[in-house]
């Protein structure tokens, strides 16, 4: 097999058949310039994988994310119109519960005192309990995401470091190939 | 991988029948995948920002027309490639020369590190085409065929295209310096 035949991108690539895998193979073993170029790909290829991925600066959002939507506490809180028709709604109903229910004269009814005290209350309790969720949330995040970035780091630092090993190796061959050929010259002269 | 697959065609199914959490699970997954292949594509991070979600915008649009689940990545970076190309036809002036650095772009670049700017630039030098190719087979791991599908082209295309493009990244990334030593 001479070495134009050869397809040694495609086996370095991963995207040669079995039997020409293991031709390709024996030749790279027998071929000096072959194992050179082989070497050199394995270079080029963990040098581009050593760049480092991007994080997308903002998250992709183009349909409804409900994360972002109001709750249906809130989206009535901060709605005026539906707030009024939902008070009306409550007193009609009250006032037709109350109209099947009580026979005989009509006795002195007790103005339902309403504890604003007690909603605020409620309320704050509520907003609270979201807000520290939240927090927790932001917190597990955000520790999960240092974690993240020190694995990132010290997988980077693996990757740069098997580069340096791998650049070295070559240059140590290469370097001694030049010796070789340099002892063989001063033989050659002599 | 096995279970990966499984569930992102499930994950599919549910944003057939009109579940968008389970599409936006879907996009979580890949968003980042697809940035890096166009921010490597266009150079600039605004424009891969905005080409992420006009790619994933469509593939929300026509994932009924998906007819096989399993073929959801190469059917994805189909279209972040029609995206990608649309733009760089836009914004490249027929003639100029494909794949020279674009001046006044180094503000949207942002690999701070030496290394990764000796790549960056490495591959700024190829083509599109090549640069492309680059990509889906180093950084996404297609195959070859794979490869053929996303850029509608024969598959000893996507082999000339990548073969080049391995031998100009090699002149720079691994050069040979003490040529003549057999």
């Amino acid at each position: 097999m001479s070495c134009s035949s050869v397809d040694l991108k495609g086996y370095f690539l991963g995207e040669v058949a079995r039997a020409e895998k293991n031709s390709v193979e024996d030749h790279v073993r027998a071929c000096q310039s072959c194992r050179e170029e082989l070497d050199r790909l394995k270079l080029t290829d963990a040098a581009l994988r050593s760049l480092v991925e991007e994080e997308a600066p903002q998250r992709i959002a183009f349909v409804s994310d409900k994360v972002f939507e109001p709750r249906w506490y809130e989206t009535i809180w901060r709605s005026g119109p539906a707030m009024g028709f939902a008070s009306a709604m409550l007193l009609a109903a009250a006032i037709l519960v109350h109209g099947f229910s009580v026979n005989g004269p009509a006795r002195p009814v007790a103005t339902p005192t309403v504890n604003t005290a007690q909603i605020e209350q409620r309320i704050e309790r509520e907003v609270n309990n979201r807000l520290d969720a939240v927090v927790a949330k932001q917190r597990q995040q955000t520790a999960e995401m240092l974690d993240a970035a020190e694995k990132r780091f010290e997988s980077k630092r693996q990757t740069d470091l098997a580069i340096v090993q791998q650049a070295a190796q070559y240059y140590e061959k290469q370097t001694a190939r030049l010796m070789v050929a340099v002892n063989d010259q001063q033989k050659a002269g002599q | 991988m096995i279970f990966r697959e499984v569930e992102d065609r499930d994950l599919i199914a549910k944003a057939r029948r009109g579940h968008v959490d389970a599409y936006n699970v879907l996009v979580s997954r890949w968003e980042k995948r697809v940035f890096n292949y166009l921010l490597r594509l266009v150079s600039n991070r605004e424009d891969a920002m905005d080409l992420s979600q006009d790619v994933f915008l469509k593939a929300y649009q026509n994932l009924k027309k998906l007819e096989d689940p399993a073929k959801f990545p190469g059917w994805l970076f189909r279209i972040a490639h029609n995206e990608a190309f649309s733009l760089l036809r836009k914004n490249r002036p027929e003639g100029e020369i494909a794949g020279e650095l674009r001046s006044g772009e180094s503000s949207g670049r942002m690999f701070p590190i030496e290394l990764n700017l000796a790549i960056q630039s490495a591959l700024g030098l190829l083509s599109d085409d090549q640069r492309e190719a680059v990509l889906l087979k180093v950084y996404q791991g297609f195959k070859f065929e794979e490869m053929a599908e996303i850029l509608s082209c024969p598959v000893s295309t996507v082999k000339s295209r990548l073969y080049t493009a391995l031998d100009l990244l090699k002149q720079t990334l691994a050069p040979v310096n003490m040529g003549g030593v057999e």
